[in-house]
């Protein structure tokens, strides 16, 4: 067996000089490439993506989202965390110096742009950070691990997401953006109520007005600044950032949050089928929340994710205090990847894990690998879940304390 | 948590009490405009619902001038030649015309008794652009507005609902006198707060809150549950004296080292040999056959 294959590679790399002299393949040259600030070629497909503004986002939906395409976030009850990734979405966009769009039919796009999170510029936050990590890992392996000691300069397991290279920045959710860096950016705004005055008498359409002045709205401003690629560009490139909050909602004018068969039900996907070719062929690319915990038909809400490229789902468990399994303590909900988009390609990039949670620290948003600690008590049995739940705080602090700790015996 | 929201609501609140056939919310929502009274606000009422010698029965005599009720009860389709208020006319132009009447800056609540009348003769969705039209407009300091969740779909209950700071849902207790009131608050930095209360409204329309949920406690009893010792009722012994153990703490087992000792073989020295390898283009290692160069 192994002696063909010797001789196999033997050849092989004699024939390999050779080949390299003549060889077809040229490195691309750089300059082709297009630099737009904030943009990078993905490294899977090449395909130009821009950060989402979460790092950990980006890591989870393969690299960031690509330009181009549709992100939609299913919110949660409260909508406060996926409002949330939407101000990172277009905070990144301030930073960035891309041009943004904000639309909403529930609170002004100003007040929406106020409330945007300060970035941390500097790189001092990222590494203070780890530091703190490999202090707090030290000590405490020093002391609880007795028996099994030989382990205790193993990395530990590593729940934080984030890809090898830098990538996005990162944001402070306690202070909000200075003015002054606001009015850098181009900021287009679409709110429903000054756009349309509000009248009872609707006719009936293939999609209903709201959504109509919305894609208008969006195309003339494509048109206008310049995003299409039809037109010839003279000035250096820009992104368009497209945030469109809480659609579908009863706020658009929409009935599909009210009723099991609503009677423009094609309203939505119509509206996302436009704006998906406006996206395509343009540079632009688009974030939509939809309350989809209101949407009572789940045949809409199959339609209206297979229309967006990218598809999350936040699940939040804000308000239900002592209701969720007190092994999710450290998290404040957890977060389904629905879709990823295949690219010029027949496979996605799939997350390697599917357990995904969230947490919202002081000061940032993270996404992370959803990590139980080793249930190691005598007692667990799997019918007894709270005692399964209790074992595995009490385990949450150190190994070594607690098993000395509520111990009967003596041995 | 039902008290608090009662005695303080911030600006631009939108308060939801829900109620269904089992138990009704309107004593609750008196006693909500009864507190507002006592506080010298100023309560317009647009009543489909109840006639308006109903509503003001009970409330507080002193501040009761400053309530004005719109009706909307005797006539509520215009279906005679003056109707004073109905139903088509909820469009927030027509109701700050209503308020400007009576024109004092100060601080204005509407009450919406109730809203169920309102979502039965206009599209919900148009309900909900309307009332959150209210909201911006500024001329109010609150809503409040009852709803009976039993007469409409999930859907339309879901997103109002959805727009409201504060929901109550009103439903009945275990004893007769007793209901309960499951408080949602949301405030607008995103944080949300729930809370479930027995609670009573007596006849001079004050609320007393009877009990906490008994569910919070339940959840902190069930940790506590005894354990039993393994160890109490043996014919040997296995318990330690003060010296025992401390001969005990002294004894070293094999194989468990001392600190420097442990760092010493954790630690790569210098001097210590280390194995370095690299794979060369021959090497054709299989990680799922590590006997793979093994001719067998």
């Amino acid at each position: 067996m192994a002696a063909p294959c010797n001789s196999m590679s033997i050849v092989g790399a004699e024939q390999k000089p050779r080949l390299g002299c003549n060889t077809s393949f040229q490195k691309k040259s750089r300059s082709k490439l297009v630099s737009i600030p904030g943009t990078r070629p993905s490294v899977q497909n090449g395909q130009l993506i821009v950060s989402t503004g979460v790092t950990s986002l980006d890591y989870v939906i393969g690299g960031g989202l690509a330009v181009g395409t549709l992100l939609l976030i299913e919110e949660d009850k409260y909508d406060s965390y996926s409002r949330m990734l939407l101000k990172y979405f277009l905070a990144e966009g301030v930073v960035c110096g891309h041009n943004l769009f904000i639309a909403s039919a529930r609170d002004h796009p100003e007040d929406i742009l106020q409330e945007l999170p300060a970035p941390i510029l500097d790189d001092i936050a990222s590494t203070r950070v780890e530091e703190g990590q490999t202090k707090l890992c030290d000590p405490e392996g020093q002391d609880s691990m007795k028996i099994a000691w030989r382990y205790q300069n193993l990395p530990k397991v590593q729940t934080a997401l984030a890809s090898s290279s830098r990538f996005g920045h990162y944001y402070d959710v306690s202070r909000t953006m200075d003015a002054e860096m606001r009015q850098t950016t181009k900021c287009n705004s679409f709110f429903l109520p000054d756009e349309l005055p509000i009248n009872s008498a609707t006719e009936p359409s293939q999609m209903n007005e709201g959504y109509m002045a919305l894609l208008r709205s969006i195309q003339a401003v494509i048109r206008r600044e310049g995003f299409d690629g039809a037109t010839p560009q003279y000035k250096s490139r820009n992104i368009l950032r497209i945030g469109l909050h809480s659609l579908g909602s009863a706020l658009w004018g929409d009935d599909i949050c009210c009723k099991e068969n609503p009677s423009n039900a094609s309203s939505l996907t119509t509206f996302l089928y436009g704006l998906r070719a406006l996206l395509r062929s343009s540079l632009s690319v688009g974030v939509v929340t939809v309350p989809s915990h209101l949407i009572q038909n789940r045949a809409i809400m199959g339609r209206v994710t297979k229309l967006c490229d990218t598809a999350i789902a936040l699940e939040s468990f804000k308000g239900l205090k002592g209701e969720t399994n007190p092994l999710y303590k450290d998290y404040h909900g957890l977060l389904h990847v629905k879709q990823i988009p295949h690219l010029n390609c027949l496979v996605c990039e799939v997350p390697d894990t599917k357990d995904l949670a969230f947490k919202l620290k002081r000061k940032q948003f993270t996404i992370e690998r959803l990590h139980l600690p080793p249930d190691l008590s005598d007692t667990v049995s799997r019918l007894n879940k709270p005692d399964l739940a209790e074992s595995a705080k009490l385990l949450s602090p150190s190994c070594g304390s607690t098993a000395t700790g509520k111990k009967h015996l003596d041995f | 948590m039902l008290l608090d929201i009662m005695q303080v609501t911030e600006g631009g609140g939108f308060v939801i009490i829900q109620d269904s056939v089992d138990c009704c919310g309107r004593q609750l929502l008196k006693s909500f405009i009864n507190a507002a009274l006592k506080r010298e606000e100023i309560i317009h009422v647009l009543g489909f619902e109840v006639c308006e010698d109903e509503l003001r029965a009970g409330l507080d005599s002193r501040g009761i001038q400053r309530l004005y009720f719109h009706d909307g009860f005797t006539d509520p389709l215009g279906w005679t030649e003056c109707p004073a208020l109905t139903v088509h006319q909820f469009t927030p132009q027509e109701i700050s015309a209503r308020l400007g009447h009576s024109e004092q800056p100060k601080s204005v609540m509407l009450v919406i008794d109730s809203l169920s009348w309102i979502l039965r003769h206009h599209p919900p969705a148009v309900v909900c652009q309307r009332l959150q039209e209210l909201r911006r407009g500024g001329a109010l300091k609150s809503i409040l507005a009852l709803l009976h969740s039993d007469m409409h779909q999930q859907g339309i209950v879901g997103s109002v609902c959805h727009l409201a700071t504060v929901v109550i849902s009103v439903s009945p207790g275990t004893g007769a006198k007793h209901a309960v009131a499951k408080t949602t608050r949301r405030t607008k930095s995103g944080r949300v707060t729930r809370e479930e209360e027995y609670f009573t409204v007596s006849e001079d329309l004050t609320v007393t809150i009877e009990a906490q949920t008994i569910h919070s406690g339940k959840a902190q009893a069930e940790p506590e549950e005894f354990e039993a010792d393994p160890a109490a009722n043996l014919t040997f012994n296995l318990r330690l004296s003060e010296v025992e153990r401390e001969a005990k703490e002294k004894l070293s087992l094999p194989f468990v080292f001392s600190q420097e000792k442990k760092s010493a073989l954790l630690h790569h020295r210098p001097g210590a040999g280390r194995i370095l390898y690299e794979p060369d283009a021959n090497d054709d290692f299989d990680q799922e056959d590590p006997d793979d160069d093994l001719n067998v």
